[in-house]
């Protein structure tokens, strides 16, 4: 896509291009069958950040909170069991089961993040979640090592999954399924040799992870337990991902979705706004298909939902025009976070009231 | 992401006489779904017998084939995986032939958190690690970054103590693309948990990075892990003469890497932190050096490179306001 400075956001594609993707997918995309909750978010969320969530019709509205809270699992009907609670990433394994395999259908904590994320973007009082349930669901799924399991049934631990309690915890306003002291130690040994944070101790360090392990350290208000030292490393660290836009990982592609994971990371630690919002911004447009709507990783590549929401997050960021404020640690909106806060208002009051 | 048109000679399950006695159950998505996934006849047909067998918990051959049908037509359904694991285990199959299965899924989908996951479970089940530096290393063969890869070698190595061959396998990747970072990470990663960081091991490691260097000089990855290895040169980063002495070679030879800029800086930064700075690394060299890189050879970051001389610059206020007391103190 040809680039200069009068490039402007193909606002009414990308909010065509969400519409189409909140209706109806090919059968190419059957490999996310299991996260089309993750697609939803993409959607919803990039609507709000584009200004245009009142493109999905109350009708339409109604009908995606419906959709995500039938993917709500309740506790276990004979024994209370709240171990399984969460949200499903769609209904491929929404039936009913027996007690001896009740642990088949259970929550995925990026599916429970990502719903409550649209649920709160699409102004929802979250009256229908069981908060109690959702806290033990996230719960049962650290680890020793004080990581995160995606779910009960038979899925590895890492740093994506810290994140994603992190941000349960911070929305139900509930941390007593997460184990802060020992999170942080698993973030701090995750730090590696050239100050950026990886998946899990020892592998490479990462953009994406860097950014779950801040966020997750932001929104527990852990930020202090970094050393000068490596608080300065992972600001060189991040800084230096940028090429034109953002790389993931040192001598890698600069990929559209960094703009966003980098630029969250560097605004986290207050430093965003040493990077050259100019370059950036002219990457991303690179990667703008005009035509259909949609941001791709790379020129003239195929476009995808979260490319196009973490593109638009990006440049959000950095204050593009026509774009909401976006709060880089829970990647959401400003105007849904404002949301959250009444929410949690009506919450505490609850509280008092009992 | 199988296109069910080039299946020939597919047979539907519900044109199965051997699945007669079993009713499928199709998705229930609710009265107004949305994002609605077009899926193919044959990925329905298959999820409904999966949903049908998982309802009944019926562990046998059949589920087991049925299972692998499944995550041909979506390898990233989690579920389908643990079902597949739990009847491996109540059936007693043979956990070998499932190692070369899996093995087959992984060359398709390489790049798939849940096929590396299955065979991570299905070698602590055989405590049999012997395969996995070749099938890790087959896969960084297509993909010498690729991220899951990694993290699965790194975990045999680490879980079965593999460390034996690593130093030479890291060599061959580096000699073949000096900026592969991953390489790098690894070549930490070996001396960390195998060799040690005794002074021979950090001087060697220095040496070798700082050779590196010589033939890519613009090479962060290589920069990034001299630095790491001096974290545990108890001299610190300014207290290496070899190394200062081949910084100032290389910038005597005009070179203007951002990476070897930077370096100095931080060697200025180090020796100021210890009382040690002198003219040559101190607070002014360490300014000039900053301004360098925002002006002309670091430009894009040039808002950073004045941060970081702004904070020399004050530091430098700081020793001569220091030095001024001691001065009045004296009179």
């Amino acid at each position: 896509m040809s680039y200069d400075d009068r490039t402007q956001l193909a606002h009414r594609q990308h909010v065509k291009y969400f519409m189409r993707f909140l209706n109806i997918l090919p059968s190419s995309l059957s490999s996310h069958d299991t996260t089309r909750v993750t697609i939803a978010y993409f959607s919803v969320s990039g609507l709000d950040v584009l200004g245009s969530i009142s493109s999905i019709s109350l009708e339409l509205r109604s009908r995606i909170i419906d959709w995500i809270y039938l993917l709500q699992v309740p506790p276990n009907k004979n024994n209370g069991d709240m171990s399984s609670c969460g949200f499903q990433g769609s209904s491929t394994v929404n039936i009913d089961l027996d007690d001896i395999n009740n642990h088949y259908k259970c929550g995925h904590l990026a599916m429970t993040y990502t719903g409550l994320c649209i649920l709160l973007a699409l102004g929802d009082d979250l009256s229908r979640i069981n908060r109690k349930a959702l806290v033990a669901g996230v719960k049962a799924l650290q680890t020793e090592e004080g990581n995160f399991s995606a779910t009960l049934s038979g899925c590895e631990s890492d740093m994506r999954f810290v994140y994603c309690a992190a941000c349960i915890s911070y929305i139900l306003d509930d941390w007593s399924g997460f184990n802060i002291q020992k999170a942080t130690e698993y973030i701090l040994k995750s730090i590696n040799y050239d100050f950026g944070i990886a998946q899990c101790p020892e592998l490479e360090s990462h953009g994406g992870t860097t950014y779950c392990a801040l966020a997750t350290l932001s929104l527990t208000n852990q930020l202090d337990k970094l050393s000068i030292e490596q608080v300065e490393g992972l600001k060189r660290w991040l800084l230096f991902r940028q090429v034109d836009g953002f790389q993931g990982r040192p001598n890698k592609s600069v990929d559209t979705c960094y703009s966003f994971w980098v630029g969250a990371s560097l605004k986290i630690l207050d430093m965003l706004h040493m990077t050259n919002y100019g370059n950036n911004r002219k990457y991303v447009y690179e990667t703008q298909d005009c035509v259909v709507g949609g941001f791709s990783k790379w020129p003239d590549t195929c476009t995808d939902p979260m490319h196009t929401y973490l593109g638009l997050a990006g440049l959000s960021l950095i204050g593009e025009n026509g774009l909401l404020e976006i709060v880089p640690a829970l990647n959401i909106t400003n105007r849904a976070y404002e949301h959250l806060k009444t929410v949690h208002q009506k919450w505490a009051s609850e509280l008092i009231e009992l | 992401m199988y296109d069910s048109d080039s299946d020939i000679g597919w047979t539907f399950y519900k044109d199965r006489p051997e699945w007669k006695d079993i009713t499928p159950v199709p998705e229930d998505d609710g009265p107004n779904p949305v994002v609605v996934i077009a899926h193919s006849e044959k990925f329905e047909d298959v999820y409904d017998y999966f949903r049908a067998v998982l309802q009944k918990n019926e562990k046998s051959e059949r589920v087991l084939q049925l299972t692998k049908d499944a995550v041909e037509l979506n390898p990233a359904n989690y579920t389908v995986w643990q079902y597949r694991r739990d009847i491996l285990k109540a059936l007693g199959t043979d956990l070998r032939s499932e190692l070369d299965y899996v093995e087959s899924v992984i060359k398709h989908s390489p790049k798939n958190y849940q096929v590396w996951h299955h065979r991570r479970v299905l070698v602590e089940w055989l405590q049999d690690p012997s395969q996995e530096l070749e099938l890790t290393g087959d896969a960084l063969l297509q993909d010498p970054k690729n991220y899951h890869a990694w993290q699965h070698r790194q975990w045999a190595m680490k879980t079965f103590g593999l460390y034996g061959k690593e130093m030479e396998f890291v060599e061959n990747l580096i000699k073949e693309d000096v900026r592969n970072n991953s390489a790098w990470n690894q070549r930490y990663f070996v001396v960390n948990n195998h060799f040690g960081w005794s002074d021979m091991n950090v001087q060697k490691e220095i040496c070798y990075a700082m050779e590196k260097i010589k033939f890519v000089k613009n090479n962060e990855s290589a920069w990034n892990y001299l630095r790491g290895v001096m974290l545990h040169d108890k001299r610190g980063i300014s207290g290496n003469a070899v190394v200062t002495s081949f910084c100032e070679e290389l910038y005597n030879n005009k070179c203007r890497s951002p990476y070897l800029l930077a370096f100095i800086i931080d060697i200025c930064d180090d020796a100021i932190k210890k009382g040690e700075s002198s003219s040559f690394h101190g607070a002014d060299r360490a300014i000039e050096l900053c301004h360098a890189l925002a002006t002309k050879y670091d430009k894009i970051r040039s808002k950073y490179w004045n941060y970081i001389g702004e904070k020399f610059k004050k530091l430098k206020k700081e020793q001569e306001d220091q030095q001024n007391n001691t001065e009045t103190e004296e009179n």
